[in-house]
């Protein structure tokens, strides 16, 4: 599995006059439905059966080149207990981009999707681009969600949707790569919200939220 | 013949575990558990078996290939070996041994179904034990491995046709019963014709005779006893349930019983060592169970071509393909000799070590505890020394954690660790007592957390392992009703099972004890304002040891909230594999519930120059993905820092530790100060003992008009008003204040910041006052141990000098002290001054 080279159309690596854009997006969905499985599989092109569950959360990045510009991802894998949601917003706010993971075996987490999707369209940037991913695709013979029933609801809200499998790894580049596509570009980074500075935690801020483009 | 008990006190045999066909999954699409894993798991309870007939287990192990070795105890020969007929007389004698044996097993609802002549040993003093009697048990049934287990000669008619149950036992019993009294059954037969037999027998009025007559030996027959026929027949019934149970066949023999068991005299020296302790010994002395193995010819290196299929099947089937046997019979015996010869140095007075008798000093207390843990002879001293205090405990306490300081050996890390944390009492029926099955909402997550904690671990991945992982945590939650299931409960719960896996009520009263001790409250619901303290405390902890790293991470707003939360909230043990996790625990159970905020630390220091040198994106990148970190050396730093740290500093609010007392040992603040202030505040008593030692350095922070007033005395003015923010540079505090600082971090003294707090300044000036009568009551004493007189008599001069009334405020508004490292560097010189963090930056 490539690494380094996630893009459909490729550059060579340090081509010069490349715009490179970072974006911050964060992965939210319930527990063991796949998120550390599809970010490991995304950044290292591995895939652990046992891959441990998240604490708190986890941070990884990953570069994506697309026709004219390079995109760099800094992505923060949540802990997907319900607990932890008072986590959540830390890692959410200031993000340019989420992607909501369910399982497709399980009808609950997209249930749980759903209202992730809600939290994010009220209390995100207004900007973020969000996409819903039905993980363990693989699993197909025990599906209990329908791909036509969530590709509505996807539309219904605007969000770009996609089943995937962390395992088989169909559909995981795919899916960073459309939200890289569909990220704004520009040299203010999208505008997305809340960008800018260094800020503190105890205020309910970003880690830390990096939009800009060099 | 005695000789060859002492030479051979233990061997192996060994097997091949079923392979699943393909590379199947189960339904929840993770793969299925290998078949040796699950025999491991289950194999774990025959390990702690003890019964004069029984050959202990000492080690189950995987290898390569799904083979299994099973290590146990030998002694003499087995039936099959001995050449010698046995007299009637001695015939009940073994037959009574075998019956306690299996009757015990049977109690444990342990079936043998595997008894046969060649597994029943026997010595030169009629000494009857059963050698690999949990083939059945471990295989579950047989189920795990693709060869059928036991022998067909002393099958009964059910096993033949539907397995049977423990009453199959009787059967063999009764067969080897009578193969002792008359001869060797069916001895030129294949085992297809002899199953045959065996299902004919079925017609029988009565089987026993049958038999006889089959082999012709009736006349041999009418010989025997009819105390033994009548034994015999009861046991050869066909239908099971009008066999007699061992319960009845152990009172039976024990009348006829006339050979009293000789006395023998207990062994002393090594060969008189739990079992247990010298296989782990002769491992230390470089014993090699493998190796022993393929000398033997038990294990066959063939090259691996020879082994391929010759077709594999898009299921993943494969066909053809030359593999060894599955099963053999055969059991390699393991000489002691190295290990004696190693040992053979130790005088016999050292066997037996006495409570009150002066320890000697071993030299290898000087390396690495992983190198000491190898070390053959460190380990025999230790290991004697550990059971003996172990079997004092409790009131060995106080011993045990002294010597657990210096290290502890691995084999009794289990019994060490319950000790650490004073588990005593009858846990057994207390875990039994709670209820571990009734479902509750909590199971959803416990249930995809499992199959993910640890899994590397070949216990804790088995069916065994998961199981007795979710009970642990549901008693666990149950019996804690004011707690809830935090994701990370699991990994923390991982280390007392790997330690107690047979012994799930120990391993359960273990985390009972851990919790209240190292994180109280951290599995409440609402846990924030617990975990927020501990996260503030650990990054002060870092600013007073690691001054620069500190100021380079405040500056890159890494805040420990992004990576420390799993660190603490499971100790570490979702952090680390098992292996680091036991050596860092080890510390912790004896140093107590502040050394795991130096730990952090201690991490931190190891990653230092990487994370000096990093940004935010790759510090945190860092903390997600730890490296390899050296955890003897993280320990031994964390056990440093914590020791040198004034006390007062590491102050919890959320802990279980006793409320402190003495006005003069409070640090209490508001948790929103604490979370605005970068370095620890420090007690009046532990102040003024680095004051008597000159141990460090003031810096009083307040207007130079209150200073003039009263101050501390050595102590320099630095007005807050007239340094600059944002300089950088100790010469900006003025030429004296430079030359003290720099001379105190030269002697690595502690800076202490006094200041005042805006609101009560007056308050404080009055509380000045105090100091001044100290000052003043000193120089009038004039005692020459000065130290004595601070640390003592504080209190009297408190309740000597100053009236009741204004007491309290004493208390309450004082000198606001905060200490930095005496590491102090010059770029830090800005968190001289207790400021909350905006302001600094
Ligand atoms: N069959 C299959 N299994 C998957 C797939 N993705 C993840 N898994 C398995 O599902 C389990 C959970 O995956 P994780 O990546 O740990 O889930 P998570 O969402 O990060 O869970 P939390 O950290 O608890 O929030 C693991 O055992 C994975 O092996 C997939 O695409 N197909
Ligand atoms: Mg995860």
């Amino acid at each position: 599995m490539a690494t380094n080279r996630t893009g459909g159309a490729q550059r060579p690596n340090g081509a010069p006059q490349t715009k490179v854009c970072q974006f911050k997006l964060v992965l939210l969905g319930e527990s063991a439905v796949g998120k550390s499985s599809l970010v490991l599989r995304f950044v290292k092109g591995q895939f652990h059966e046992y891959q441990e569950s998240t604490i708190g959360a986890a941070f990884l990045t990953q570069t994506v080149c697309l026709d004219d510009t390079t995109v760099k991802f800094e992505i923060w894998d949540t802990a997907g207990q319900e607990r932890y949601h008072s986590l959540a917003p830390m890692y959410y706010r200031g993000a340019q981009a989420a992607i909501v993971v369910y399982d497709i075996t399980n009808q609950d987490t997209f249930g749980r999707a759903k209202n992730w999707v809600k939290e994010l369209q009220r209390q995100a940037s207004p900007s973020i681009v969000i996409a819903l991913a039905g993980n363990k695709s693989d699993l197909a013979a025990k599906r209990m969600v329908e791909f036509e029933e969530a590709q509505a609801y996807a539309d219904e809200n605007g969000l770009l949707f996609m089943e995937t499998s962390a395992k088989t790894a169909m559909n995981v580049n795919d899916i960073f790569l459309a939200i890289a596509n569909k990220l704004p570009k520009s040299e203010s980074g999208g505008g997305a919200g809340g960008a800018g500075g260094a800020r503190r935690l105890a205020d309910g801020d970003t880690p830390r939220a990096s939009s800009c483009c060099k | 013949m005695r000789e060859d008990n002492d030479d051979y006190k233990f061997a192996a045999c060994t097997f091949f575990a079923k392979d699943h066909p393909g590379e199947t999954c189960g339904s929840n699409g993770l793969p299925l558990t290998p078949s040796s894993v699950t025999i491991i798991g289950q194999a774990q309870r025959l390990l702690i078996l003890k019964h004069p007939n029984l050959c202990t287990y000492l080690d189950i192990i995987r290898c390569k290939h799904e083979r299994i070795i099973v290590v146990a105890e030998v002694i003499g020969k087995s039936l099959k070996e001995t050449k010698s007929k046995f007299s009637f007389e001695e015939i009940v004698n073994i037959g009574l041994q075998i019956a306690n044996a299996l009757n015990f097993l049977h109690k444990l609802d342990i079936t043998h179904r595997t008894l046969s002549d060649d597994n029943i040993l026997i010595d030169s003093n009629g000494q009857v034990k059963l050698f690999n009697y949990g083939m059945n048990y471990m295989t579950k049934e047989g189920n795990e491995v693709a060869f059928p287990i036991g022998i067909p000669r002393y099958f009964s008619p059910e096993t033949i046709l539907s397995g049977g149950g423990p009453s199959a036992d009787v059967w063999s019993f009764g067969i080897i019963l009578l193969e002792l009294c008359i001869g060797k059954l069916w001895q030129n037969l294949k085992p297809g014709p002899i199953l045959r037999r065996i299902l004919t027998l079925v017609h029988a009025g009565n089987a026993a005779e049958r038999i006889a007559r089959e082999n012709d030996y009736y006349d041999i027959y009418k010989q025997v006893p009819d105390y033994l026929k009548n034994i015999i027949e009861k046991c050869l019934k066909i239908y099971p349930s009008e066999r007699a149970t061992f319960e009845e066949l152990v009172s039976e023999l024990s009348c006829l019983n006339t050979k009293t068991h000789v006395e023998i005299k207990r062994v002393r020296g090594l060969m008189g060592c739990d079992l247990h302790v010298l296989y782990h010994l002769w491992q230390l002395a470089g014993g090699d169970v493998q190796a022993e193995l393929k000398k033997n010819c038990l294990i066959k290196n063939s090259p691996p071509i020879l082994s391929m299929p010759i077709a594999i099947l898009l299921d993943g089937c494969t066909i053809g393909g030359k593999t060894g046997a599955l099963f053999d019979r055969r059991i390699a015996k393991y000489s002691l000799d190295l290990l004696k010869l190693r040992l053979s140095h130790i005088s016999p007075h050292d066997f037996y070590p006495l409570m009150h008798e002066k320890r000697k000093v071993y030299d290898a207390v000087t390396l690495p505890k992983i190198i000491r843990e190898r070390d053959t002879e460190y380990q025999f001293y230790r290991l004697l020394w550990f059971q003996r205090l172990l079997k004092g405990y409790p009131h060995t306490a106080a011993y045990i954690r002294a010597e657990a300081e210096v290290d502890i050996p691995p084999l009794l890390r289990g019994d060490v660790w319950a000790a650490l944390l004073g588990v005593c009492g009858d846990i057994e029926s207390q875990y039994e007592r709670i209820d571990k099955e009734t479902p509750t909402p909590t199971d959803k997550q416990i249930d995809v957390d499992i199959p993910r904690c640890h899994q590397y671990c070949l216990l804790l991945c088995g069916e065994a392992g998961h199981r007795a992982l979710k009970r642990l945590l549901k008693a666990w939650l149950l019996t804690n009703p004011q707690y809830v299931y935090w994701q990370g409960l699991d990994s923390l719960t991982a280390p007392f099972l790997f330690l107690n896996f047979c012994n799930e009520a120990r391993a359960f009263a273990c985390l009972q004890a851990f919790v209240p001790k190292f994180l109280h409250n951290f599995f409440l619901k609402d846990n924030s304002s617990v975990i927020k303290e501990y996260l503030a405390k650990f990054w002060q902890m870092a600013a007073f040891h690691e001054p620069e790293l500190a100021t380079h991470l405040h500056e890159i707003n890494f805040v420990p909230e992004l990576f420390a939360i799993p660190w603490f909230l499971t100790m570490f043990s979702h952090v680390f594999p098992l292996h680091k996790i036991l050596h860092l625990w080890d510390a912790l159970l004896v140093e107590g519930p502040s050394l795991p905020l130096f730990m952090g630390v201690g991490i931190l220091r190891q990653l230092r120059d990487t994370l000096l040198s990093s940004g935010f994106n790759e510090c945190i990148l860092l903390s997600s993905d730890l490296p390899e970190i050296d955890i003897g050396e993280c320990v031994k730093e964390s056990i440093n820092m914590c020791r040198s740290s004034p006390r007062s500093i590491s102050y919890r609010r959320y802990t279980n530790e006793p409320a402190v007392k003495e006005p003069a040992d409070d640090v209490v603040i508001p948790m929103e100060t604490l979370f605005s202030e970068i370095c620890p505040r420090i007690s009046l008593s532990d102040f003024f003992s680095l004051v008597c030692q000159d141990k460090c350095c003031v810096i009083d922070i307040r207007s130079n008009l209150l200073y003039e007033k009263s101050c501390i005395e050595g102590s320099i003015n630095v007005p807050y008003s007239g340094v600059q923010l944002g300089q950088h540079e100790l010469r900006a505090l003025g030429l004296r204040p430079q030359r003290v600082i720099s001379e105190a971090v030269k002697q690595k003294k502690t800076v202490v910041v006094a200041s005042a707090e805006d609101e009560t300044a007056q308050l404080c000036e009055f509380f000045l006052g105090g100091f001044s009568l100290l000052a003043s009551r000193r120089r009038s004493t004039s005692r020459p141990d000065m130290e004595g007189y601070f640390d003592n008599d504080l209190k009297d001069v408190f309740e000597a000098d100053i009236d009741p009334v204004s007491r309290p405020c004493l208390i309450d508004i004082r000198y606001r002290l905060q200490v930095m490292s005496s590491y102090l560097t010059l770029g830090m010189i800005k968190m001289l001054f207790p400021l909350p963090r905006e302001i600094a930056r």
